[in-house]
Parts: structure tokens; C-alpha cells; sequence
């Protein structure tokens, strides 16, 4: 893994300076279905193509954001910040 | 041409010496190991992995293993590439009593015993015998031995550079790229392996001399150029980042695009005995007559497919040496030289000589009669194999092109380039076209180019897809003959008939034919065999060489030292020391690493600092603990959602032990929560925690943009101290001005108050089991309140306690610590916390799963015991129920204050009971312990609340 990300507040860099943190995923209310939790806590999605993921950067800035990545190619389309507008 | 590498770069005027195997040689300025041993008539440089049959020089380029030496402790060094220094010393590897007569070389008789997959079939029964195997296989087979009398070889480190293109490769497609890009405006890095730009070219004759040394020229003094020469670019990653390996050095680099110009590997032809001492490849032998100024004695006879066979044979016979013959495999001479005898249309069938050659044995293709040339070197000169593992690893598409007979590039990888040999151009005018055209390609791809330089560009691929690729070699790898000894890998000794058996046995498929037989696995990595394993296995099974397919490529392209990659291994990694280590380190404290902290382990003896504990005043540094502050009117609302526990009813000043556990209930931390005022909140976490929690929590901070919360994270700028004994009190009043007293301050409560002047934040908290004070101030000031609290304590023999006794301390009072009682599969009700878990909250994280483990009931539990007898389990000691498993000791210490030894265990829930006894298993014996609901001290909890 060589790939940069783009940080919302620090910009380009390499990608171990952050951590990896799994797929978006919405969490389920306390009345759920057990199917909706177990998924929701036990499995990952793991698409071959893009995903939103999280990503943290860990060794600089602190700030958790959101990143759409192609899992096959490790090309990263785009990183913003939670909240903000997703990029068409 | 082939004589400008001979002078350049020679300094000093006069040699120097070294040892090999024990002998003295003399080295010429400038050349290396190998051309050193060559003038001294030493040809015997090392023994085969498996036969130990004798090898000597055959590719002089650093990549086959026949060279391997280790030198002045170094192993493995391919000495044709390394320049001698005075009084190197340099020893054969994997030869006993030496390389010239090596016992071992009875395995070449052998060989009917060491099948192919032989460690596979044999040696492993009965099974007992096998370690004995091992160690005598591991001694016998293998390559050098790695010197520990010095601790290692040396420093290693490492370089981060950043550039617009990075060029792998000098050669001439290399140089002409690296020049474009340059000339365009890029920043450029050139990377070649070895010590002198320039590549094959600069030892075969050609016509573009002047161009050639033009180019290189402006490429070593051009401002926009940095050279990195006798370094491996070994891996090519995502995004263009290039590790490149320099002597103890990695180079890191991130490029905005790459080109690859690595040139070929010069394949080897498979005949009998084709591994002897003078068996050479053409470019070796050009590289030892051009750049080592070494002479061929006696008849030479060259195998060839193609025109550079004939250069060759006219490159030798100028300098005077004896070509005896020049086989082509063509029936169409590919040349034809004034006075060389040309056998066209046949082959070498076997190499003869014992321990160089002596002969070769040459038939026609179609049969006939063998004629024996006497001869003293064998060349072969029958193609490159282009060296594509970079471009396979960056994540270009390749695809067998069988009128090239080679892998090709289809599909280039984003910001990747390729140039020359490896797109199947071997003519040198062609290769200084695609090379320019590569280059101008890149900076293009960076918005560089003028309208000069495009209009360029389109005429250079025009006048590229125009012309014929010229050289076809004709996939002649293997010699038509029923031997045993035709090695296909030279690394490995894996011959033809191994490969042909292991296809029979069913290993069909190149990638299990490869783990099967061995072959590529080798220190070339598959330079020297991978067209050839690639060839037979087509051959025997019949089908095309595309349907066979390739082995994958992975980095490292060629063997590195692990030291290049691991660096310089404490200035790489992070060492954290609180305001009062070095106070620690005057106490004599031994120090334990816990997370990146140093952590003093103990002082004195552990049982003395217990003591002074229970029965005087102790203190401990507790800087290492996660410090986190929150402040905003939904501090409450984070906190009751991110722990089981509730918060709600926490007045301002007291403090709740809390723990946190993540979605499945698993418990991940606990630490102390205290309100300080109505909004403001300050917690801890555990020492190997802090760095996890601080994500976890900002994590739910970014996702809950809702909640008006703000966290600061004081982990390293205030010092923290555990004052904790019967005399804390009396210690601590002595530098504190604020009131103390247990109607004051209760347990477990906080307040701010000034100690030894500076303002603190003060835990009135149980810690290990004793009244006791935990004092957070800013770290600056660390060291004074430690020294304050110390010269108070004075008159109460205050001691500075370690992490030793404080495990001790805490283990009385059952106290359990995240991630050594507990693991992942430890979820809040079995690790005993039951208390923490508020299930009537509506919602918090782990809530769903808690309430079905919950409605489950425990399966296993973690439980206190005591062990009467002296013995103390080791910590993972398993517990046993009739004959199966059930649990296993977490911690276990004696403890002075129960008089006996205790511990935590998990156990099953059917054991976990007051009074249960669990059997303990500890070196073949069974220690029978009882579980115990209550602490091992203060049950009442009487000392925390005096």
C-alpha cells in the first residue's frame, strides 16, 4: 500500500499516515431487527470497486473524513469532511 | 567502444589486495572482486545449493548466485559487482573443507537420492527425527552464513526524495529518457544497479558511440538530473513510489511518473553440464573483457541466435583472443565473419570438463554425429529476457507476444511508462527513440510540453509503431538431450528432468510448479530461469507458452539486506519518556516498555515498595495514563453514550470508575471519569489505550456533529502521580495548602487545588486498594511536585514504587487490567463488571449486544482464586476440567497481605462460583486453587475510605 489521501485539512500525503477506519455504515436504532446489528457490527460489505470509507489521520492533524476508494485499484476518488457535500 | 568503461572512474593508480579462501590476490584500480580473481587464474568461486558442484563467474552483472561470497563477515555480496578494498577478506560460502575441494560435491553423485520435492517425500517420518533432519539440511544446503560476532553489519538508513519522474534504468533507453524529461523541464531521478551509467551497450560494439557518450554526459552534469548508480530499484508501488536499495541504504521515492527502462536479463541456454566454471553469458563476458580488462586464454567457443553472437566473436578475435567456433542455432547464419568458423543450423549438446571446461560436445539440429571442440570457455549469446517485474508490480497489464517472444505491455499503469528492452526493442537506435519518446511521454503526462516538444513526441511513436522490431529470438532456451545435469536454475539446482518429473507428478501449473521444484525461488528471484521453466513447461505439457501464463512478480525485485528495510531500527521508532524519567533512572529503575513509554518496572525489591504501600507511602508515576478533557453543555449525553456506565447523576466533584466496551460488548478500556464542573469533564484511560480511545472518541465526536462537545487531549501535557499509602495524607498535606481531610475530600472524589505551588488536579481515588492521591499537574512541572512530594515523605520513608509492585497491589483488591485479564472475546458481563453495564439507558454503544448476552448468561467468567503451596503458576497457565480445557490464568502473584498466592482466571461458568475449585496445570503438575468472590484485601474497603 503506496497510495496518498488527501486530507480535508493537511492535503496530499502518503497513506500511512492515517488509519484505516472500515466502511461507512449507518448504526442501526435500538429497535432494530438482529440481522440489521449483526451485520451492522460483524460484517463488512467488501466490494471489489468503490467504497466510502473512513480514514483517520493519526499522525498529523487528528481529523476523521470520509474517502470514496476503489478497493481494486486502490484509486481514491475523493476525501471530504463528514457533513460535507459529496463530490459528483 | 567497448574499451571507454576501462579507464573511467579509476583513481588511484595502483591495486590493493585481499584474501580469497586464504589466498592473497591483487586487484587492478577499478576492478572488481571478480575481474581480480579472473586475471589470477581463480575460477572457482562458490558450490551449488544442492550438489555442491563447483561455479565460477557467468552473468557479471550482480544477479545470478555463482558469485556469492561473503565478504569480511558481508554474506552473500555478488563480488563481480563490489570493488575490493585493501584487506578485504572474502570466503566462499557453502563449501567445506574449501571451494576447490568441498565434501560435500558427493551429492552430484547423488542425485537419484535428491529427487526433485525430495524434502517433501522423504525425512519427515518418523516424525520425531525430523528436527534432527533439519538441522543437518539447514547446515549442508543453503547460502551464507549471517556474522553475529559484531552484532550486525552495520547502519543503516534511509532517504525520502520527491520528484516529477523517476527513470529505472541507465541504459541507453534509460538515459534518453531521463535526458527528454529533463530538457522538457521535469525533475528528474535516474536509478541503475550498476556502478556505471550506461547499460549493455557500453560493452557491445554498435554505431552510436558518440551519441551514446553525448548523452551521457549531459545526463551526469545535467541541473534538472539526480543520478543514483550501483542501486536497485526493487519495488515499484501504487501512486509511483519507488524503493530503491543503495549499499545500507533505502531510498524512498515519490515520483509523479515513472519510466521503466530496465533492459533484460540475458537469458542462459540449458545444456549438459551448462553450470561449469568458463560457461559464460555474452554480456559477461563483454562486461570482464571491456570493463575488467581480463583476457579469455585459450580456444572460446560461442552458442548464439542473433547478430550480437557475431559482434561478439569480432569484439574477441580484435582483442586476440582464440574463437574456436561460433555455433548458430539458425540454419541461416544470423552473420558472418572474415576467418570464424560458423557451424549453422546446430548445437551445444553438452558442456565436458571437471571443474572448468574442457570441451564442448556440438551436433546438428537434425541429428548426426557429435563433434568435440576443445575449448576453455563456452559464451552464449541467445537473447534478453526483458526485466518486466517492475512493471507487473506497478499494475500494468502484460501479455505474452509470441513473434517477440516475450511478455509485453498492454496496458500501462496510471503515471507508468515503459522504455527499450522492455517493450521488445533491442536495436540501440531504436532503443534512444523509445527511450526520448518516454520521457517526453512523462513530463507530457506533467503539462510540460512546448509545441516543439509534442510535435516531437507524435513523430517519435510515428517513427516507432514504423519500425520492425529486429530482434526475434527464436525461444531456443534448450538444448535437445536426454542428460540429468542440464540446470535450468542455477540458484536451486533445479534441472530440466526435475521440472519434466514435477509436471509428471501433477504440478502442472507454473505457480505449483514453482513451489514444487523450487525453481525462481533462488537469490535471482527468476532472472536466470523464468523463460526457460516457462519454455519446458510448455513443451512437456504441450501447449502454448501464453496458455502457461507467468509467476507473479512481488517485490523485492532483487534480495536485500533486512536491515535496509528495517533501518535504523531505535531512530525509526517512537520512545516516550515522562517529565520524570530521568529522576527514575538516578533511583536505578529498571524500566519496561509499555506501548512507546518507558515505564519504571521497579526501583529496589517489588515486596519492599508493597510494603511501603500497605504500611507507610508509596509513589508511583502515572504520567503514561490517557488524560482527555470535555467541555460543552452534551458532555453528558457523549459520555452516557460512549460508556455502558451512566454519568447522569455524577455531581461535580466525584469520580466513577468507568469502562468502555465497542458494539459487540467487548470490553476495550476503563479508567477514571471526574466532573469537575457542570460541563466540564476529565477522564483517564489506560497507559496502551490512550491513542485508541482519543480516535475512538473523536470518531464519535465527527460522526455526532450534533453533540456541542469539545475534547482536548492532555494525555502528554499534564504528569500524573499516584500518592497512595496510610500516610499519603499526612505526605500530601504537607506541600498541599488546600484542605485534605476525609471530610473534605471523600473517597472517590476530585478537586483543584495548588500542590508545591503549582495547581493540580487531585483524584481522591482507591488506585491499589489504599487511601491514596492521584496528583495531575502540567508536565513542566512534573519533576518539582515528585521532588516536593518525595522531601515530604522523607519523614514517613516514603518509596517510589514500579509497574511490578502496583500489579501486586491491584491484584489484591482483584482489580483487572484491559488487555492482559482481558482479550476480544471478553465482553463486560463475563469480565465481571456487571455493575457498570446500565441497560435501562436507551441507548449507548454495546448496548444491543450486552442486553442478548445479558438474556443468554455467561458461559465463562473472569474469576479471583487462591492457590495454597508455594508454586507460582506462570501467567496463561491452562486450567483443566476433566482432561479438556476450560480456562486459563490471566495474573497470578503472592500476595503478603492474603498470605497465600493469587490470581484472575477465566474460567468456565460452571466453575465460577465462591468456593469452586479449579485445577491449574503448571509444569506437569496440577495446582488445585479456589475461586474467591471477594477481594484479597481491605474487603470491606475500609483503607479506601479512611
Amino acid at each position: 500500500m503506496s497510495l496518498q489521501l488527501t486530507c480535508p485539512n493537511c492535503g496530499v500525503r502518503p497513506v500511512w499516515e492515517f488509519h484505516y477506519g472500515g466502511p461507512v455504515k449507518n448504526r442501526p436504532t435500538q429497535d432494530a431487527s438482529a440481522e440489521e446489528w449483526t451485520s451492522y457490527i460483524y460484517h463488512k460489505p467488501n466490494p471489489r470497486g468503490d467504497q466510502k470509507e473512513w480514514w483517520y489521520h493519526r499522525s498529523a492533524c487528528k481529523l476523521w473524513f470520509l474517502a470514496e476508494r476503489n478497493t481494486q485499484s486502490n484509486t481514491v476518488h475523493a476525501t471530504r469532511r463528514f457533513g460535507a457535500e459529496e463530490s459528483k | 567502444m567497448s574499451d571507454h568503461g576501462s579507464t573511467e572512474g579509476h583513481s588511484a593508480t595502483h591495486g590493493v589486495q585481499f584474501t580469497f579462501d586464504g589466498q592473497i590476490v591483487r586487484a587492478q584500480p577499478g576492478q572488481t572482486f571478480a575481474g581480480a580473481l579472473h586475471n589470477a587464474d581463480i575460477h572457482v568461486l562458490s558450490r551449488s545449493f544442492k550438489y555442491h558442484r563447483p561455479r565460477g563467474l557467468f552473468c557479471v552483472t550482480g544477479r545470478c548466485p555463482n558469485c556469492m561470497c561473503s565478504v569480511n563477515g558481508e554474506p552473500n555480496v555478488r563480488i563481480c559487482t563490489r570493488t575490493p578494498q585493501a584487506n578485504d577478506v572474502v570466503k566462499p560460502q557453502n563449501a567445506w573443507p574449501s571451494v576447490r575441494f568441498d565434501i560435500m560435491s558427493i551429492f552430484d553423485k547423488m542425485h537419484r537420492l535428491l529427487p526433485v520435492g525430495f524434502y517433501y517425500k522423504s525425512m519427515h517420518k518418523p516424525r520425531f527425527m525430523w528436527p534432527i533432519f533439519e538441522s543437518v539440511i539447514r547446515r549442508i544446503a543453503g547460502l551464507g552464513e549471517v556474522d553475529r560476532s559484531n552484532g550486525g553489519s552495520g547502519h543503516y538508513d534511509k532517504l525520502n526524495l520527491f520528484t516529477d519522474v523517476a527513470v529505472v534504468g541507465g541504459g541507453l533507453a534509460g538515459l534518453n529518457a531521463a535526458h527528454a524529461a529533463a530538457e522538457a523541464g521535469a525533475d528528474v531521478i535516474l536509478i541503475d544497479d550498476q556502478p556505471r551509467l550506461g547499460g549493455h551497450v557500453q560493452h557491445d560494439a554498435g554505431s552510436i558511440d558518440a551519441h551514446f557518450l553525448a548523452v551521457r554526459d549531459q545526463v551526469a552534469s545535467h541541473p534538472r538530473i539526480q543520478t543514483f548508480s550501483s542501486s536497485t530499484a526493487f519495488g515499484l508501488y501504487e501512486e509511483n513510489y519507488v524503493a530503491v536499495q543503495q549499499g545500507n541504504r533505502m531510498i524512498r521515492i515519490r515520483a509523479q511518473q515513472t519510466v521503466v527502462a530496465a533492459g533484460g536479463w540475458e537469458r542462459p541456454y540449458v545444456f549438459e553440464n551448462n553450470d561449469l566454471p568458463g560457461v559464460l553469458l555474452a554480456s559477461g563476458a563483454q562486461r570482464l573483457i571491456g570493463q575488467q580488462g581480463c583476457h579469455l586464454d585459450g580456444p572460446i567457443v560461442i552458442v548464439t541466435d542473433q547478430p550480437i553472437g557475431y559482434r561478439l566473436a569480432d569484439q574477441l578475435k580484435l582483442k586476440g583472443m582464440h574463437v574456436a567456433a561460433l555455433v548458430d542455432l539458425h540454419d541461416q547464419p544470423q552473420g558472418s565473419i572474415e576467418g570464424l568458423r560458423v557451424l549453422a543450423g546446430q548445437t551445444i549438446q553438452s558442456a565436458s570438463g571437471k571443474s572448468h571446461v574442457t570441451g564442448a560436445a556440438i551436433v546438428a539440429h537434425r541429428g548426426g554425429a557429435t563433434q568435440h571442440i576443445p575449448c576453455r570457455w563456452i559464451i552464449q549469446a541467445i537473447g534478453f529476457t526483458p526485466a518486466t517485474s517492475l512493471l507487473y508490480q506497478s499494475g500494468c497489464k502484460l501479455k505474452y507476444n509470441a513473434e517477440l517472444d516475450q511478455h509485453h505491455v498492454t496496458e500501462h499503469a496510471q503515471g507508468v511508462h515503459s522504455a527499450g528492452a522492455v517493450n521488445g526493442y533491442h536495436e540501440p537506435l531504436v532503443c534512444v527513440k523509445d527511450g526520448t519518446r518516454a520521457g517526453l511521454a512523462a513530463a507530457n503526462a506533467l503539462g510540460l510540453l512546448t509545441a516543439e516538444h509534442s510535435s516531437r513526441l507524435t513523430q517519435l511513436e510515428r517513427e516507432i509503431a514504423q519500425s520492425v522490431r529486429e530482434c526475434k529470438p527464436a525461444a531456443n532456451y534448450i538444448s535437445d538431450s536426454k542428460s540429468k545435469k542440464k540446470f535450468v536454475c542455477i540458484c536451486e539446482d533445479v534441472t530440466e528432468k526435475d521440472l519434466c518429473d514435477a509436471i509428471d507428478e501433477g504440478y502442472a501449473n507454473i505457480e505449483t510448479l514453482k513451489r514444487y521444484s523450487t525453481i525462481s525461488m533462488g537469490p535471482c528471484q527468476g532472472k536466470m530461469c523464468q523463460s526457460a521453466s516457462i519454455a519446458i513447461c510448455a513443451r512437456h505439457k504441450g501447449i502454448d507458452i501464453e496458455a502457461v501464463g507467468t509467476t507473479t512478480s512481488r517485490p523485492p525485485e532483487q534480495p536485500i539486506p533486512l536491515g535496509v528495510l528495517a533501518g535504523q531500527a531505535p531512530h525509526f521508532s517512537l520512545t516516550r519518556r515522562t517529565a520524570m524519567h530521568y529522576w527514575h533512572e538516578e533511583a536505578g529503575a529498571r524500566f519496561l516498555d509499555a506501548g512507546t513509554w518507558k515505564r519504571p518496572e521497579r526501583y529496589t525489591d517489588p515486596h519492599d515498595e508493597y510494603q511501603a504501600v500497605r504500611k507507610g507511602v508509596g509513589l508511583i508515576d502515572v504520567s503514561t495514563l490517557g488524560k482527555i478533557e470535555l467541555r460543552g453543555p452534551d458532555v453528558i449525553k457523549f459520555l452516557e453514550f460512549v460508556y455502558p456506565n451512566r454519568f447522569a447523576n455524577l455531581g461535580i466533584g466525584k469520580v466513577r470508575y468507568g469502562a468502555i466496551c465497542d458494539e459487540a460488548g467487548i470490553l476495550l478500556d476503563d479508567g477514571m471519569i471526574c466532573r469537575l464542573d457542570d460541563e466540564r469533564f476529565y477522564l483517564s484511560t489506560s497507559t496502551g489505550n490512550a491513542d485508541a480511545i482519543d480516535s475512538w472518541f473523536r470518531w464519535w465526536l465527527t460522526a455526532r456533529p450534533q453533540w456541542d462537545v469539545s475534547m482536548t487531549n492532555l494525555s502528554t501535557a499534564l504528569s500524573g502521580m499516584n500518592l497512595a499509602g496510610p500516610h499519603s495524607r499526612d505526605v500530601l498535606r504537607r506541600v498541599c495548602t488546600g484542605d485534605v481531610s476525609n471530610e473534605a475530600l471523600r473517597y472517590p472524589s476530585v478537586k483543584l487545588l495548588d500542590v508545591a505551588g503549582v495547581p493540580a488536579i487531585i483524584l481522591r481515588i482507591g488506585f491499589v486498594g489504599e487511601l491514596g492521591f492521584e496528583i495531575h499537574v502540567p508536565s513542566q512541572y512534573g519533576l518539582h511536585v515528585w521532588n516536593a512530594l518525595m522531601e515530604a515523605g522523607k519523614d514517613f520513608d516514603i518509596k517510589p514504587f514500579g509497574v511490578e509492585a502496583q500489579r501486586r497491589l491491584r491484584l489484591d483488591k482483584k482489580h483487572l487490567l484491559p488487555g492482559v485479564d482481558s482479550d476480544a472475546l471478553s465482553n463486560m458481563y463475563d469480565a465481571d463488571l456487571p455493575w457498570i453495564v446500565k441497560l435501562d439507558k436507551e441507548d449507548f454503544i454495546g448496548r444491543w449486544s450486552l442486553k442478548r448476552i445479558k438474556e443468554r448468561g455467561p458461559k465463562q467468567k473472569l474469576v479471583g482464586f487462591k492457590l495454597e503451596g508455594t508454586t507460582v503458576p506462570d501467567e496463561a497457565s491452562l486450567i483443566v476440567k476433566q482432561g479438556s480445557l476450560v480456562g486459563r490464568v490471566t495474573s497470578v502473584r503472592y500476595s503478603p497481605a492474603a498470605g497465600s498466592i493469587v490470581g484472575l482466571a477465566w474460567v468456565s461458568i460452571d466453575q465460577s462460583k465462591n468456593g469452586d475449585v479449579i485445577d491449574i496445570r503448571h509444569a506437569g503438575q496440577s495446582l488445585k486453587a479456589v475461586v474467591q468472590d471477594d477481594p484479597f484485601y481491605d474487603v470491606a474497603g475500609e483503607r479506601l475510605n479512611s
